[in-house]
């Protein structure tokens, strides 16, 4: 018997339970922050009558734009996954000089404020700055332009799918790839049969979050590309121009795409970490 | 066949040094060690994961140094198995065959072998979250030995399953080292698993090999404090080592006495000052009365605790140092040893070694 053990019942000791009102004033601490996330969300979806909703898929405008959305974010997610998954492979498995600054700028965009970002890619990409002239000679243009809503979308998005491919990466023992080596495969096939068929769901988990954070970016694209416009702007415009009503019917399509993805990223996710 | 020569090997902030010794082709080496000796990453090297700083890795008689892991024919069990999780148990087992010579009947059909051999047949089927430690344990061996590899590293196999099942798998590796006659290197803590299973053993000290040789020799002949306190050969005492006769000269082992308050003891020596002397528990005798015979030391001692194991029992004695002593529990029994009771130690001279 330890010292502990002996201690007689209800002497105080480092992990016995809080009392009844500290359990109650936690839970509704807690509480209050789970309403002030579903209630306007269940205010918005009240609206949801199939008036409304009929009104929102006759609306070929509203519908137009969803679908640049979906494309734009899309074509932002397939180009972060080209570039950023095998980074993000390298910055869990291999240890280079420089790794540390390199995940940290990869995490920059995160802090920075939309406007801000969309501001700099402005200057970055404009026709009259060097890069973006060099893209506009081969005739890409961005700014008011459909790569401009690309190119916000992948800014804010990339940090998210690096990092998730990068911890679903970690999250392989790499002792199986190991193992895998010595019973007759190079790195290459390791990667195939091994490494990606185990961290497949959180790359994929990674990329639909980082494709989910595209389809909600607005700061960014409505200073590079007000025109045409994403959903986001689409709602912001009406809102603006027209009032509320007006930006209901758009919000209440793009909240289901967002609830659909969210869904999909919860399926994806390992049952542990549900 | 496995020849180490001269490696050394950059493990974070810790070296191993000097690393030289030979596993014959078809023998079965031990590597032990306490944690942290480097024993887990010098199999590593020798599988090709960890690119030595110097010396070379020569595998059934070619150097391996530069070359790949999937081109050296080890195979690999790490302590936790590291079984594929979205694998069942049969493609675990069947991994190293896909991409190999064999046709899809001939893979199933050394599979089946294997399993047979290890008594899995019944998992065959089975996901591998499903499997106790000892059966995880059956399905990495299996693993590792279906391409036939000439060599196999072992990573403290028996680490993670209970006393019985260690046992039998331990009397299994055995077999299956002889069946397939594959070249073994195994790491372990435990210097009971190289009495009974090694040909030769190396013992690791802070990066380097401490002792090399049979592990009956290294049992018998511990050449540092350090290897016979780690492998539990007896009690270590240091001492003073002085002749006994103090003018005699010529070379060669002379009479001595050891001095380690409050105990002289008797010895034969080859050189003096201060030593450790080596007292293994079965060396020691002990009787309630003195004992008549050849034996010159003797000294009175109190068992302070007996500890029984099995039909052994390991007497723990203040003779003014704490010493240890085995018996059988029979006569342990027969002498009345318990706690508290006063005894007569008789140890010969010539069974003290000194390190």
């Amino acid at each position: 018997m330890t010292p502990k053990d002996s201690l007689p019942h209800g002497a105080p000791s480092a992990n016995r339970a809080p009392l009844p009102w500290a359990r109650l004033a936690l839970a509704g601490l807690g509480a209050l922050l789970v309403l002030f996330i579903v209630g306007p969300l269940l205010r918005l979806l009240i609206l949801a009558t199939p008036a409304s909703l009929g009104e929102a898929l006759r609306d070929q405008e509203l519908l137009a734009s969803i679908a640049l959305t979906v494309s734009t974010a899309t074509a932002a997610t397939l180009i972060g996954a080209l570039l950023g998954v095998p980074l993000a492979y390298l910055l869990a498995r291999r240890s280079f000089r420089g790794r540390r600054i390199v995940e940290a700028l990869v995490e920059l965009p995160v802090v920075i404020p939309h406007p801000v970002a969309g501001i700099a890619l402005l200057l970055f990409l404009g026709r009259n700055s060097a890069v973006g002239g060099a893209f506009a000679r081969l005739g890409l243009e961005f700014v008011n332009h459909v790569p401009g809503i690309v190119a916000g979308m992948l800014f804010v998005s990339v940090p998210i799918l690096v990092s998730g491919a990068r911890e679903a990466f970690r999250a392989v023992d790499p002792r199986l790839e190991r193992v895998a080596r010595t019973l007759g495969d190079p790195p290459a096939v390791v990667f195939r049969r091994v490494t990606l068929p185990l961290a497949g769901r959180g790359v994929l988990a990674a990329a639909v979050l980082a494709w989910a954070r595209s389809v909600s970016e607005f700061g960014a694209i409505v200073i590079l590309t007000y025109n045409p416009q994403v959903a986001s702007v689409l709602i912001y415009d009406r809102f603006t121009t027209l009032g509320l009503p007006a930006a209901v019917p758009a919000s209440l399509l793009l909240l289901a795409v967002a609830l659909g993805v969210f869904a999909l990223v919860r399926m994806l996710q390992p049952a542990e970490r549900r | 066949m496995i020849r180490l020569e001269g490696l050394s090997v950059r493990v974070g902030d810790f070296l191993l040094q000097d690393i030289s010794f030979e596993v014959p082709a078809g023998g079965y080496g031990l590597l032990i060690g306490p944690s942290g000796s480097g024993k887990t990453t010098l199999l590593e090297t020798v599988a090709g994961h960890v690119a030595p700083l110097g010396g070379r890795v020569h595998l059934h008689g070619e150097d391996m140094t530069g070359v790949t892991p999937e081109r050296r024919g080890v195979g690999f069990v790490y302590q936790n198995y590291h079984l594929f999780p979205h694998l069942d148990v049969r493609e675990n087992i069947r991994y190293g065959l896909v991409r190999g010579p064999l046709s899809a009947p001939q893979q199933m059909e050394r599979v089946r072998e294997l399993a047979e051999l290890l008594g899995i047949e019944p998992l065959l089927d089975r996901s591998v979250h499903r499997l106790s430690g000892g059966e995880t344990q059956r399905v990495a061996l299996a693993r590792a030995l279906a391409p036939r590899p000439s060599i196999l590293l072992l990573d403290e196999p028996f680490a993670a399953v209970d006393p019985a099942t260690r046992h039998n798998l331990r009397r299994e590796l055995r077999a299956i080292h002889t069946h397939e006659r594959v070249t073994t290197l195994q790491v372990t803590h435990d210097f009971d698993e190289a009495l009974r299973l090694g040909d030769v053993v190396a013992v690791m000290a802070e990066g380097r090999i401490a002792q090399l040789g049979r592990p009956d020799e290294v049992f018998r002949f511990p050449n540092s404090a350090f290897v016979a306190r780690f492998i539990g050969t007896g009690t270590v005492l240091l001492g003073e080592v002085t002749r006994q006769a103090p003018f005699a000269d010529g070379d060669g082992p002379f009479a001595a006495w050891f001095d380690s308050t409050p105990l002289r003891l008797e010895i034969v020596a080859e050189r003096e000052g201060p030593a450790h002397a080596v007292l293994r528990p079965e060396d020691l005798m002990l009787s309630r009365e003195p004992l008549q015979g050849s034996a010159r030391n003797r000294f009175a001692a109190v068992v302070s605790r007996v500890e029984r194991v099995g039909p052994v029992s390991f007497v723990h004695l203040d003779a003014g140092r704490p010493l240890t002593a085995a018996v059988t529990t029979a006569s342990a029994e027969e002498l009345g040893l318990q706690a508290g009771v006063d005894v007569v130690v008789t140890v010969k001279a010539t069974a003290i070694h000194l390190v």
